[in-house]
C-alpha cells in the first residue's frame, strides 16, 4: 500500500492540475463599456492575471481565492476580451464581450457641401453612432435629421440606426441660401452647413439697343425657375447672326445681369442662352 | 522587390564587411531592413468578399477588388505589429479610432512584456453599408484566427477561434483604411 501511495498522489495531483487547466474562468458573457465587475477565483497562493482587450493589455498579481476586480477603465473599449489566470502551474481562461455604452457622439457626414435648389434626393446625410469611448453603438437608435433654410420651414425626418449607421436622402429646398443640416440623438447635436444655390437659369430675357459703337445687349435679372437669382459668374452666351456671319460672346453674370457690347453694324438677330437654356431673340436694324 | 533588396544587402556585406566599423553598422542596418521586409513579405490572409447584400450604393468593380486587398493587408500589418510590438506599422492601413486603439494595445503589451500572435486562417468579409457618396463602407468580417498570448517567450494562452468583427473603411489617396475595427458577439 505504502509503495503505491506516492504514485497515487502524483496521479491525483496530475489529474487535479489537468482539470484546473481545463477550467474556465467565470466571466460574464457581456458587460457594458466602463462597467466594473468581479471574477471569482478558488484555491490559494498568488497568480498572474492577464486581461487582453481591443485597446489594452493588463498584467497583474492577484491572490487565488479572492475575487479579481476588473476596473471600469480596463473595459472601456468594445470588443472581445480574454481573461487568463496563471498560478500554481495551472492556467484558466475565459472570454467575454464588452458592448458599447449609451450614445455620446455622432459622426455626421453631409454631402454635398453645395447643391442647386430643387434637387430631388440630392442631399445625403450619414451618421455613425458612438459612445463616449468611440465604440460603435450597434443597438438601434432614432436619429433625427433636420434641414432648414432661413425663412423656410425645416424639413425633419427620423431614421432608426441599424448596426450603428443611420442615413437618408433629402430634397434640396426651393429657396437658395445656406441650409443648416442637423443630426440629433438624445440631446447630441451635429450641425453641417449646405449651401443651396440657384439652379440653371430660367426664362432668359434680353433687350438690345444700338449705340455709336455697336449694339448693347443686356439680360433682365437672371433667375432660376424658382425665382432665385443665379450666382455671379454664371456664363451667358450672346449670339449675333447678321450679314457678317455668326459671332458669339460669353459673358459672366454680375449682380444678376449679363451685358455685352456687340460690334455689329448691319442688321442682325441676337439670341441668348445659358447652358442648355435658351432665351428670347431680338432683331436689330442696321446702323444709320 | 524584397529578394532584390535582400540580395543587395547581403552581397555588400560579403564584399565590404570586416574591417570598417561604419560598414559593419551599414551591413547590420541592411540586415535589419531585409528582415523587416521579409516580415512584410508574409502573405496577407485570404479574404473572401461578398457584396450581395450591399446598399444603398452599388460597389464599383475596382473598389470591389481593393476593399478585400486592403482589409487583408490591414490584418497582416496588425498581426506583425502585435507580434513584434511595433505600433509604427499600424499607420498605413489603420486610421482614426482603429489606429488609436490598436496602438494603445501594442504600447500596453510592450510595457507589460507581452506579445499577441495572430495566426490568420482567413476572413469571410461582407459589405454591409456603402454610403451613397462612396465615402465610407461598413463591413462584417468572420475571421478564423489562432491567437497566442506570450509573456516574454512564455506561451500563456493559445486558442483557435472564429470571431466576428464590424469594420469601417474610408478611402485614402490610393487605398482604403480601416477606421473602426470592433469585435462583436454576433451580427
Amino acid at each position: 500500500m505504502q509503495r503505491f501511495l506516492p504514485a497515487a498522489c502524483l496521479a491525483f495531483c496530475w489529474i487535479a492540475a489537468l482539470s484546473l487547466a481545463a477550467q474556465d474562468l467565470q466571466v460574464p458573457a457581456t458587460v457594458h463599456a466602463g462597467s466594473a465587475f468581479t471574477i471569482p477565483t478558488s484555491g490559494s497562493g498568488s497568480a498572474t492575471f492577464y486581461l487582453i482587450g481591443p485597446a489594452s493589455r493588463t498584467k497583474r498579481q492577484v491572490q487565488m481565492g479572492q475575487e479579481i476586480q476588473v476596473k471600469p477603465q480596463e473595459v472601456r473599449d468594445a470588443g472581445r476580451y480574454l481573461a487568463i489566470l496563471r498560478g500554481g502551474g495551472a492556467s484558466q481562461s475565459g472570454s467575454f464581450y464588452v458592448l458599447a455604452a449609451t450614445p455620446a457622439s455622432l459622426s455626421f457626414l453631409a454631402h454635398p457641401s453645395r447643391i442647386p435648389v430643387g434637387q430631388r434626393e440630392g442631399i445625403i446625410g450619414v451618421t455613425f453612432v458612438f459612445d463616449k469611448w468611440h465604440n460603435l453603438v450597434r443597438q438601434p437608435e432614432n436619429v433625427e435629421f433636420h434641414l432648414a433654410v432661413n425663412g423656410g420651414p425645416p424639413i425633419s425626418q427620423t431614421v432608426r440606426s441599424r448596426d450603428g449607421v443611420a442615413w437618408l436622402r433629402m430634397n434640396s429646398a426651393s429657396k437658395a441660401g445656406n441650409a443648416k443640416f442637423m443630426a440629433t440623438l438624445r440631446g447630441i447635436e451635429e450641425k453641417r452647413v449646405i449651401q443651396q444655390v440657384a439652379a440653371d437659369p430660367c426664362h432668359l430675357q434680353i433687350k438690345a439697343e444700338r449705340n455709336a459703337k455697336g449694339v448693347l445687349v443686356e439680360t433682365a435679372p437672371v433667375r432660376d425657375c424658382s425665382g432665385n437669382p443665379v450666382s455671379d459668374g454664371t456664363v451667358v452666351t450672346f449670339t449675333a447672326n447678321g450679314a457678317g456671319g455668326l459671332s458669339t460672346v460669353d459673358v459672366p453674370v454680375k449682380k444678376d445681369i449679363a451685358q455685352a457690347e456687340l460690334k455689329i453694324s448691319g442688321p442682325a438677330t441676337i439670341s441668348v442662352a445659358s447652358g442648355v437654356v435658351m432665351g428670347n431673340e431680338v432683331k436689330v436694324g442696321g446702323q444709320q | 522587390m524584397n529578394p532584390t533588396m535582400e540580395g543587395v544587402g547581403t552581397e555588400s556585406c560579403l564584399v565590404q564587411g570586416g574591417s570598417n566599423t561604419r560598414l559593419r553598422v551599414i551591413c547590420a542596418l541592411a540586415a535589419i531592413l531585409a528582415f523587416s521586409l521579409t516580415s512584410f513579405a508574409a502573405p496577407a490572409p485570404s479574404v473572401q468578399f461578398d457584396i450581395s447584400h450591399i446598399g444603398p450604393r452599388q460597389m464599383e468593380e475596382i473598389t470591389g477588388r481593393n476593399i478585400p486587398r486592403d482589409w487583408g493587408r490591414a490584418w497582416q500589418t496588425m498581426a506583425i505589429a502585435s507580434d513584434q510590438n511595433r505600433p509604427d506599422l499600424l499607420g498605413h492601413y489603420f486610421t482614426g479610432f482603429a489606429q488609436q486603439k490598436l496602438s494603445a494595445a501594442v504600447a500596453a503589451q510592450r510595457k507589460s512584456g507581452l506579445r499577441t500572435r495572430y495566426i490568420d486562417h482567413g476572413h469571410k468579409l461582407a459589405a454591409y453599408f456603402y454610403s451613397p457618396d462612396g465615402g465610407a463602407i461598413e463591413l462584417h468580417d468572420t475571421a478564423d484566427l489562432e491567437i497566442q498570448v506570450l509573456d516574454g517567450n512564455d506561451l500563456v494562452h493559445s486558442e483557435r477561434v472564429t470571431l466576428h468583427y464590424v469594420g469601417l473603411m474610408t478611402p485614402a489617396a490610393d487605398h482604403w483604411e480601416v477606421r473602426l475595427l470592433q469585435s462583436v458577439p454576433s451580427f
